[in-house]
């Protein structure tokens, strides 16, 4: 019955929803992703006030320019002539280090960087801007006007058109995409892993034998699975509300926008399917396990199995079109993400969407047998982890 | 009203029979004792009646006023599993609402019926108690409410006085009595044998995964028990004279002239009576039925190892 396995998932969502564990998950994470996000940012901040002073013997007159080119909160540069001077400064100041410029410059193009301390994003700044005045004074020297400079200097701008309107791919919409497929993971995660406990749970507790007296095991498994997917979707949720005043007032994101040019149907269906697809798995496994310790190679392996998508990912985004792309989005252990990330770079032809969709359905239907199967006999195996000879087995039981 | 009919049904597990046309019914009002030693098959046989496995061959049929039931009335039946269990961070009142629920009890009549169980069981101050907090006699009273709150018609309860105290067993048998009285129909499996002696009427025996008995208590006396006496004798070798008689077995000298032995199956007092020498200078004698538990163990551990 139906209602069996409605009132599977209201006792998973009551149980959990009064779980101070995972209320306190609801509001940890998204600090923790606050923080994760943050933290190089902050740190990048906290390292500011290191100043590069390098001292120049400049023989070309570069300083000048250089000191201009390069913010002076960071870089200072002082002019010297004596070398034996120099080097006894930047011992004494704990400088960066010299450099010495011959007047002929700008004829070699050398120059000698002495350095006392490395940094190298600081002498890639340095090495940028001295390139450009080596540029600009070499083009000078032929005797070309400075407007012309300018116009010989300037970086080609290329403006991408799309011959199909609706192929265009849109910067937003693909933010939208690639969030949605994070967030997508994310659940498969942690709803799968709520969920694997939450078999493992039923089992230590011995309290399979007293609710399969009363419901099927597939109703169980249903109303497990279906309750964790909302408690995934309450997380999600929360976590959106949160940060959406954030992207939208903070970042400027268009977000109505950006939402009006997703294909969102495309995306719910798949990480709905996705979601259906792993968590028959982890239901599974966490109905073999007596506890998390004891998880065999399979569990571990099986486990791992979402991941395979990561896999795909670059692939996808370098060539869309592509036949690596084209199998991870038919294949129905990576279709799910894969789609989702191929929609949001390219325009997914519907037939090829249409097949996807029927490969995942009736791959779920069949994991889903087995997943009962398994979860049938498995929950009823007190005091030990099963290995995988003794899953197979089961899938020849009779019901 | 609903009974129970279990015919012929057998249950493999790979190459290994653990069920083997077994065959036995119990009816309204009846306690029935469903006896065996580990691993006979019983766990198996009431997983089998109530749907969690299913039977490789035979029948299981429920019976609601005479006609046969359509499928198992799940809601109709309460089951106390061997492996004890419950939520443990779960409150008493919850899950007593979550199990009672399962068998479609309006949420507000099972917080009634369980208000009414917890102070039967001197448990209301605990309604809000989390299961981890409980002794192990209070969960399995907890437990015991979650079998009965839906007012079952039938009741599997399989070991549900290991544990407890004998003032709560006095409690449970009561109960037990009680819903018999009003006719649910118990089966009850259990290897304390007084209490079983005590409350059944029919008794279904299985060893191996096969049916050794089915029937009432005198019956499965008559068929196994043999009668155990006692008795004081003048002299010692009046003794000597007594263990000489064929009629006799596993004989005890208890001190100089006082024995116990048991009578050869099939002989009743009379036969020992008429088989005893007539000059024997009886002192003293008690002689009674063999028990349920001697019986248990006579099966289970086979005739020949009981000689």
């Amino acid at each position: 019955m139906r209602n069996d396995t409605l009132k599977i998932t209201g006792w998973e969502l009551m149980r959990n929803l009064r779980n101070k564990q995972y209320i306190i998950s609801l509001l940890i994470t998204p600090l923790i992703m606050v923080l994760f996000a943050g933290l190089p940012r902050l740190l990048e901040k906290l390292d500011k006030p290191s100043v590069m002073k390098l001292y120049l013997i400049d023989g070309a007159g570069v300083a000048p320019q250089l000191q201009q080119m390069l913010p002076k909160d960071e870089f200072i540069f002082e002019v010297k002539q004596d070398k034996q001077e120099v080097e006894e400064l930047v011992y004494n100041e704990k400088a960066s280090g010299y450099m010495i410029i011959m007047p002929d410059f700008y004829e070699t193009g050398k120059l000698e960087y002495h350095y006392n301390k490395r940094n190298l994003s600081a002498f890639g700044a340095v090495k940028a801007s001295i390139t450009q005045i080596l540029k600009l004074q070499r083009m000078s020297s032929l005797q070309i006007e400075p407007s012309k400079l300018a116009f010989l200097n300037a970086e080609a701008q290329i403006d991408q058109i799309a011959m199909e309107k609706a192929a265009a791919p849109k910067d937003n919409a693909m933010a939208v995409s690639i969030t949605f497929m994070v967030l997508v993971f994310f659940l498969i995660f942690t709803s799968g892993s709520m969920l694997m406990q939450s078999a493992l749970q039923e089992r230590r507790d011995r309290m399979a034998e007293i609710v399969l007296s009363s419901i099927k095991p597939h109703h169980l498994m249903q109303g497990k699975i279906l309750g964790h997917l909302l408690l995934g979707v309450i997380q999600m949720s929360f976590w959106i509300a949160l940060s959406l005043p954030a992207v939208v007032y903070l970042l400027d994101f268009p977000l109505l926008q950006a939402l009006s040019e997703t294909n969102i149907p495309l995306m719910l269906f798949f990480g709905i399917a996705g979601y259906l697809l792993f968590s028959t798995i982890y239901v599974s496994i966490g109905s073999t396990m007596d506890d998390l310790q004891s998880a065999g190679n399979t569990q571990s392996m099986i486990m791992m199995i979402p991941m395979l998508s990561l896999l795909f990912i670059t692939p996808i985004i370098k060539n869309p079109e592509g036949t690596i792309s084209k199998f991870a989005c038919i294949f129905p252990l990576t279709s799910p993400m894969a789609m989702i990330t191929r929609s949001a770079f390219s325009n997914v032809p519907i037939t090829e969407v249409g097949l996807s969709a029927v490969v995942l359905l009736a791959s779920i239907y069949v994991f889903v047998r087995i997943a009962a199967k398994i979860f049938r006999v498995g929950m009823l195996m007190y005091g030990k982890t099963a290995n995988f000879s003794e899953m197979m087995k089961w899938l020849r039981y009779k019901d | 009203m609903i009974g129970l009919s279990v015919d012929k049904v057998c249950k493999s597990y790979g190459q290994k029979r653990v069920v083997d046309n077994v065959s036995f019914s119990a009816n309204t009002g009846e306690i029935l004792g469903f006896l065996g030693p580990n691993g006979a098959g019983k766990t198996t046989t009431i997983r089998m009646i109530m749907g969690i496995t299913a039977p490789d061959e035979g029948r299981i049929e429920f019976l609601a006023d005479g006609a046969k039931a359509n499928g198992i009335p799940r809601q109709h039946i309460g089951y106390l599993p061997e492996e004890r269990g419950l939520y443990k961070e779960a409150r008493v009142m919850n899950i007593l609402v979550f199990l009672a629920g399962l068998k479609n009890v309006p949420k507000q009549i099972a917080q009634e019926r369980a208000w009414e169980w917890l102070n039967k069981f001197g448990l209301q101050d605990y309604a809000k108690s989390k299961v981890e907090e409980l002794s192990k006699g209070m969960a399995q009273k907890v437990q015991f409410i979650g079998a009965v709150l839906h007012k079952p018609k039938i009741v599997i309860l399989d070991e549900p006085f290991s544990g407890l105290d004998p003032v709560s067993q006095d409690l449970f048998k009561q109960e037990l009595k009680t819903m018999a009285a009003e006719g649910t129909c118990v089966i009850l499996s259990s290897h304390q044998m007084n209490i079983m002696e005590e409350l059944c009427d029919r008794i279904f025996l299985i060893h191996k995964g096969k049916e050794v008995f089915f029937g009432n208590l005198v019956d499965i006396k008559q068929q196994y028990g043999s009668y155990k006496i006692s008795l004081e004798v003048q002299s010692p070798d009046m003794l000597e004279r007594l263990n000489s008689l064929d009629c006799i077995e596993s004989f005890c000298a208890l001190s100089h002239n006082k024995a116990s032995f048991s009578l050869k199956d099939g002989l009743g007092l009379s036969g020992f009576l008429a088989a005893m020498p007539k000059d024997l200078a009886v002192q003293e004698i008690n002689a009674s039925r063999s028990s349920l538990h001697d019986i248990f163990v006579k099966i289970a551990v086979g005739a020949e190892d009981e000689k």
